[in-house]
């Protein structure tokens, strides 16, 4: 994120210099547009770091199998025997006994001891304090105040794919791709340090960011939103001494992952971003995102759907890969999700349904448009996504 | 008399490299003629293949950090230094999703070879080495695939439901090539195309009005018409060499069957495979039973393995963690090199085969590619190509171009219009491109 | 830094010449203090219509040129296969750079030669429009008439084949010799491969090689050695108003004798500027004058200028070109308003460039340069601010030298061959922050000011935008000072430096005389200065119209008049 984030600053610095006048560079009118550049989860430190799973990393179902009944290689078998065998073997742990598949019914199955999860919350974690409240299980901020909202860190902390050197946290990949965007048009903007009243509208972007050949995300390019008002987002919030905080509301992004699209709902999403002179908005989208949904998008791809809208025949292959190469089981993230789950209480059972869930964002200045949109090769997508 | 004025090239100096708007490297302009022929002046044929491997590389260890011709050969293509002259390594192309989703190690591969992003294997059109054997095959094979770790599929597609199958076992292989039905190229025989002949008289009628052009014109004019007029006797000397037989083709070495080895994907059976089958295949390029080859060396989805380590070359690019120390995934690393080295094995093999002047590989046009950039990504941007060998004079190498984002469709342009196919633009949708790389064309 | 070498060696006068030399030097060089008071000279003569008695509505008597041997441009070739052929025959081959001469394409064309390689080319793209009109799915569009069995040899047909397409090749009938040698050659072919299309189309394969085709040899009458040819007239006029060959209509008025009529003549003219090839034309001519062919040697810092890409400099040729056609035709402008308007299209890829907004996702966005945006006027297009700068940064000296060049026709000479430039170099420096500053030297050096003093100063109204053309206050942190002085004119900003430019006297007399040039392909002849000036003053008298413009060439006396005796001036102009 760093290397791509300096890249786009330079290239800003070096497309213009901006002298202090009276109106930036990036605004048009009380009116500012951007396109999201970087986004990741807020996440704490490393395990290796902290220590925080003195129990150790959570383990896919082959490790499970190989732990629990002492599998070992025999005699004269090969590596590639014995690495069939194993996962034939261990298929007993990730599905039911009538065979269903625990990635696609995880409810089916119990919970999994070794799925590790977070066990302390003196971590200074990244993200904001979502609730205004100091709780037990709140992380620390930098400072070392309690109050940090980030029980989705608790679940992943321990899982070896979303430390710094795993492949997780990088689904930015995809929106470089184009594949999908989000778009951020503030207006009523008076000053960009102080204004007490902003209108804020956050939306999917239906056209693929524009980079350079580098592959920086370009500013001033100009962006049509989704006109799909289920991925629209509008809010109301404030500037003060450079920093912008949204109010409330709901918000959903899509997530593409080996060609199925699923989405990523955060409800009662706050924005916490720095905005500067040249346009630049850095900081946090922080909310609480559906369990159900979020175990969707992160392990079981239940609801993923092709181009054409219709349920993907990948779905429980894909789950059952991504555990394996990851280094988790299905339902071990299902219920750590349920247990650690914080958020939008359902009102007749009282239980939390979402969890809390942060994200680390940039945005650069871009032309944000309301208008429909299709690619040249929209023949080929007829449901298209973009 | 010339009277072209000479381009000068302004180039970027700092840092990074410089954006070039279809500009050649070589300071030079309308060149005389590309010799579509052998400097022996008798008839080669230029042979076209693909060598593909999966998976992608690793850019800090494969993509030179300099363009143009004195570029430091990187880590990962030091196996291929001897042949810096005859090899053109184009970085930086893109296949264009712009909104087709991309299944990963499908689309890049397909759009890459079919000009269409697909978001599946259902292509929308031939692929480019289709398209040449169509136009250029007349020997026994009109195209021959291979591959070396035990899977049969190739990425050669007439349309969605003909994809041209590979031979898996070197015996086999054999068999196919040498077994029966061989025909010694040396005994056929040779029919001059009439079609050759009635151009080149039809080009000596235009010289007829040479006279009358001449006393029309002034003097300064007479000067370039003078110069028309003997580019005109060129075009037909062209001619008059394609009239003659093609060369016989000396060294020719019936080759014998080859010993029973294991196919499978552990690494070294795969190499040793390898080697036999490109042997096998130089052989059968030499004595044209084929003029258009495929060899898939890895899948994309690579299933190549270690002995002793149990996962594949594909589940290491998404299972393993990126070393701190080096940046990238070591093991992953360690494929992507033995790819390399493996194709140097195959330019070993087409290079030994001694041909006109010089050796097979000058007479043939090899695109390797792979897949995906980076395969834990999935990226189809960047995807590593490779041009090897001289198409007979047709095409310049020894340099590296960075395709700055510019669609991948650039490449099976222009490699198809080196082969002779006369095709002003390739690939559909957002990947038609009608720009050829002219640093590739003489 | 490296200053482009003006294209041709020699002293270039502007349009006067020794008439105005002066007779003292001082330390500057003298041929600056010419040039200096040449265009003061020039500014001061040309301000009134009505000189020497030559009234301004009518044509001195003809002089004309020499008749010329011109190469088909690219553009040209691609336009005459497309209408004799239509527009969906293949044309694959990689035409070369075209040439230019005297700052011009079209002038290039009376002085290039077809290389073995060039030729080759043609006979590849000739093979892939023969193998395209005889497939059989097609050859029914292209021939009236067939064989009894396609491995007979029909000669009736095969003539008639010929005939009509060579002479829509030719631009003129063929002489029988011509027909019967071609048909020979087709019957020839024809037994070879005992396949009548395959003979036929390789005999239409000669026809597009031939030097009749991919030239245009001019001829005089025969009645009349002072005038083209009835079919040469046709010839240059068609190439004039469509940038394509002569259609049927044209020929035959030829044939007729009726071209050699003003009625005729002017039926023609309406006729072909009315046409939708009549575009074709103005886009042949202001890519020319525009230097568009430049592009192919542009490269841009990646690093600096990341939003610049190959896409960028093709959208932005397009752009000046969408804009020029849209106001001289469509809107029937006023010339000198292309410098000040902010009517123009864009594309999202430009849009980046520009930091404009573009709602159109694929393809053009007809639209207006905001009003508080900085940009109006063809010379703020990308297309001319990114083409006249270095790969890593802005340059008053080309982009003032190109002004000069390109807008004013004002010639300026080359750089001496000692220059030294140590003093420049510094980008990055504190001490001097903008190119202003930096070029400093320029004008106070004496061997340099001469010329830099003419050159600089409409680039420095320039430098608010960047080496691509992306708007900026500052550089190096440093406001940039726009203002300057064109040629007495004072301006303080991009926008009055196009008004500057938009009223500048040599504004509208210098696409004039390009225009002329582009039309007959050579330079003016000096005796046609008077007929430049009537020229111009139409122009004037009609508004600045570029299309009243063409129709007064064309209908001129002069356009068609051949001066035998004229000998060539090779690479001087007037």
């Amino acid at each position: 994120m760093k290397k791509s984030k300096a890249a786009t600053l330079s290239i800003i610095a070096a497309m213009y210099a901006v002298a202090i006048h009276a109106e930036p560079r990036f605004m048009q009118g009380d009116a500012a547009g951007f396109v999201v550049s970087d986004i990741k989860y807020a996440l704490g430190p490393d395990a290796s770091e902290t220590g925080a799973c003195p129990a150790g990393m959570s383990k896919n179902v082959v490790e499970i199998y190989i732990e629990e009944h002492g599998i070992v290689r025999g005699e004269g078998e090969t590596e590639g025997d014995f690495n069939r065998r194993v996962r034939r073997d261990s298929r007993i742990y990730s599905q039911s006994p009538e065979g269903k598949n625990y990635c696609s019914f995880p409810e089916l199955a119990q919970p999994d001891p070794h799925f590790k999860t977070v066990q302390r919350s003196d971590i200074k974690v990244r993200g904001i304090n979502i609730d205004g409240r100091a709780s037990l299980n709140d992380f620390l901020d930098a400072q070392g105040n309690r109050g940090i909202d980030n029980q989705f860190f608790r679940v992943v902390g321990c899982s070896r794919s979303f430390q710094s050197e795993g492949l997780s946290n990088h689904f930015v990949t995809t929106m470089k791709t184009g594949a999908w965007g989000i778009t951020i048009q503030l207006s009523g903007l008076d000053d960009i340090k102080n204004d007490n009243e902003v209108k804020v509208v956050i939306a999917a972007n239906a056209d693929p960011i524009q980079l350079s050949a580098a592959r920086d995300a370009l500013p001033y390019a100009t962006y049509a939103r989704s006109q799909d008002p289920r991925f629209r987002a509008e809010t109301t919030a404030r500037l003060v001494d450079g920093v912008l905080t949204s109010d409330p509301v709901d918000m959903r992004f899509h997530k593409v992952v080996n060609s199925m699209i699923l989405e990523r709902p955060l409800q009662q999403a706050r924005v916490v971003a720095t905005l500067t002179e040249e346009g630049l908005l850095n900081g946090y989208l922080a909310g609480y995102t559906p369990v159900e949904a979020l175990y969707d998008f992160v392990y079981g791809y239940r609801s993923g759907k092709t181009s054409e809208g219709e349920l993907s025949p990948l779905r429980e292959r894909s789950a059952n890969g991504t555990a394996f190469v990851l280094g988790h089981t299905c339902n071990g993230g299902y219920y750590a999700l349920k247990e650690h789950a914080d958020g939008l209480p359902d009102p007749e059972t009282g239980l939390f349904t979402a969890i809390s869930t942060q994200y680390e964002f940039s945005a650069i200045p871009a032309f944000i448009v309301d208008v429909e949109t299709k690619s040249l090769n929209s023949e080929l997508t007829p449901g298209r996504l973009l | 008399m010339k009277t072209l004025s000479r381009r000068r090239f302004l180039r970027g100096t700092m840092k990074g490299a410089a954006i070039g708007v279809g500009l050649p490297f070589l300071d030079s302009m309308l060149n005389d003629s590309g010799k579509a022929f052998a400097a022996t002046g008798q008839r080669i044929p230029v042979r076209f293949g693909t060598w593909i491997w999966g998976c992608g590389m690793i850019p800090e260890l494969w993509v030179p950090k300099q363009t143009g011709y004195n570029y430091t050969m990187p880590e990962h293509l030091k196996p291929v230094e001897g042949y810096r002259d005859k090899l053109a390594l184009l970085s930086g192309f893109d296949v264009k999703l712009d909104g087709v989703p991309n299944k990963p190690h499908v689309t890049g591969c397909f759009g890459l070879r079919t000009g269409i992003p697909i978001p599946d294997r259902q292509v929308k059109a031939p692929t480019f080495d289709v398209l040449i054997a169509d136009a250029i095959a007349d020997t026994r094979f009109r195209s021959v695939e291979l591959s070396t770790t035990g899977m049969q599929r190739s990425y050669s597609y007439r349309d969605a439901g003909s994809p041209n199958p590979s031979e898996v076992n070197p015996l086999a292989l054999y068999h196919r090539l040498f077994g029966e039905g061989f025909q010694d190229p040396n005994q056929a025989s040779f029919t001059p195309d009439p079609r050759y002949m009635a151009q080149q008289s039809v080009l000596s009628a235009v010289q007829e009005e040479r006279k009358a052009l001449m006393a029309k014109v002034g003097a300064a004019d007479r000067q370039r018409l003078d110069e028309y007029f003997t580019s005109l006797r060129e075009l037909e000397q062209k001619l008059a060499l394609q009239l003659q037989p093609p060369a016989p083709v000396k060294n020719f070495v019936m080759p014998e069957p080859p010993e029973a080895n294991p196919v499978d994907a552990e690494m070294a059976n795969v190499i040793e495979n390898h080697k036999i089958m490109a042997s096998l295949l130089a052989r059968a390029l030499q004595c044209n039973q084929t003029k258009v080859f495929n060899v898939l060396f890895s899948d994309t989805t690579s299933n190549l393995r270690r002995p002793g380590v149990s996962s594949t070359h594909h589940t290491l690019t998404h299972e393993e963690p990126i070393d701190r120390e080096l940046g990238y995934q070591r093991e992953v690393a360690w494929f992507a090199e033995q790819s390399m080295f493996a194709w140097r094995d195959f330019l070993d093999a087409l290079d030994s085969i001694p041909e006109g002047d010089g050796t097979l590989l000058d007479n043939c046009l090899v695109l390797a590619h792979s897949d995906c950039s980076l395969a834990h990504a999935h990226a189809v941007e960047g995807i590593p190509v490779m041009i090897a060998g001289n198409a007979g004079g047709r095409i310049k190498t020894g340099f590296h171009l960075a395709g700055n984002a510019d669609p991948v469709t650039r490449v099976g342009l222009t490699v198809q219009q080196a082969m002779g196919l006369n095709v002003e633009t390739w690939g559909g949708l957002s990947m038609a491109t009608n720009r050829t790389i002219n640093q590739l064309l003489v | 830094m490296d200053l482009r070498k003006s294209r041709f060696g020699g002293l270039n006068f502007g349009r006067q010449t020794a008439q105005s030399t002066v007779g003292y030097l001082t330390r500057a060089s003298a041929i600056a203090v010419i040039v200096i008071l040449n265009l003061a000279g020039c500014s001061a003569e040309f301000g009134t219509s009505d000189r020497n008695g030559v009234s301004a509505l009518g044509e001195p008597p003809p002089v004309g040129g020499p008749p010329l041997v011109r190469r088909l441009t690219e553009s040209q070739y691609r336009a005459t296969i497309a209408d004799i052929f239509g527009p969906d025959v293949p044309i694959v081959a990689r035409f070369g750079r075209e040439l230019r001469a005297d700052n011009m394409i079209a002038i290039g064309t009376s002085k290039a030669g077809i290389s073995p390689f060039s030729l080759e080319q043609y006979d590849n793209a000739a093979a892939g429009i023969v193998d395209f009109i005889f497939a059989p799915e097609n050859r029914a569009r292209f021939m009236t008439c067939e064989p009894d069995a396609d491995s007979d040899f029909d000669e009736q047909c095969a003539r008639t084949t010929i005939e009509h397409y060579g002479s829509k090749l030719f631009r003129r009938p063929l002489r029988e010799e011509q027909i019967a040698r071609y048909l020979e050659q087709a019957r020839r072919s024809t037994e070879l491969v005992a396949d009548y299309y395959v003979g036929l189309g390789l005999a239409l394969r000669g026809l597009l090689s031939a030097p009749e085709f991919l030239f245009r040899i001019e001829e005089v009458d025969e009645q009349n050695p002072d005038s083209l040819s009835a079919f040469s007239k046709a010839e240059r006029l068609s190439f004039f108003l469509t940038n394509s060959a002569p259609d049927d209509a044209l020929l035959a008025a030829a044939e007729s004798g009726a071209l050699n009529t003003a009625e005729g003549l002017e039926q023609q003219v309406e006729r072909l500027m009315s046409s939708s090839k009549f575009e074709q034309a103005l886009r042949a001519f202001f890519a020319d004058m525009l230097e568009f062919d430049l592009f192919e040697d542009l490269t841009k810092d990646a690093q600096l200028y990341p939003a610049f890409s190959p896409v960028v400099a093709l959208d932005a040729q397009e752009q000046t070109l969408k804009t020029i056609v849209h106001h001289l035709v469509d809107q029937q402008g006023d010339y000198r308003d292309l410098f000040t308007l902010r009517e123009t299209f864009l594309t999202r890829a430009l849009g980046i460039v520009y930091q404009l907004p573009v709602p159109t996702r694929n393809g053009w966005e007809q639209t207006v340069f905001p009003e508080d945006s900085e940009y109006a006027g063809i010379q703020s297009h990308l297309s001319f601010l990114a083409l006249h700068s270095h790969p890593g940064r802005s340059s008053p000296s080309l982009r003032g030298k190109a002004i000069r060049e390109v807008f004013l026709c004002q010639e300026v000479p080359d750089p001496p061959a000692n220059v030294v430039f140590n003093a420049l170099v510094d980008t990055g420096g504190n001490t001097m922050p903008t190119a202003r500053d930096r070029l400093h030297a320029h004008n106070s050096e004496p061997a340099c000011a001469g010329c830099h003093k003419i050159m600089d100063p409409p680039g420095y109204a320039l430098e608010n935008y960047d080496g691509v053309g992306t708007w900026r206050d500052t550089e190096n942190g440093a406001v940039i000072d726009a203002s300057g002085n064109l040629d007495g004119r004072p301006f303080s900003s991009p926008l009055e430096f196009g008004e500057a430019l938009r009223d500048h006297p040599e504004t509208g007399k210098c696409v004039v005389e390009r225009m002329y040039r582009f039309a007959v392909g050579r330079d003016i002849v000096w005796y046609e200065r008077e007929y430049m000036d009537y020229l111009i003053e139409a122009f004037k008298a009609r508004e600045y119209k570029v299309p009243s413009l063409m129709r007064d060439i064309a209908m001129s006396e002069n356009f068609f008049t051949i001066d035998s005796d004229a000998v060539r001036y090779e690479g001087a102009s007037l």
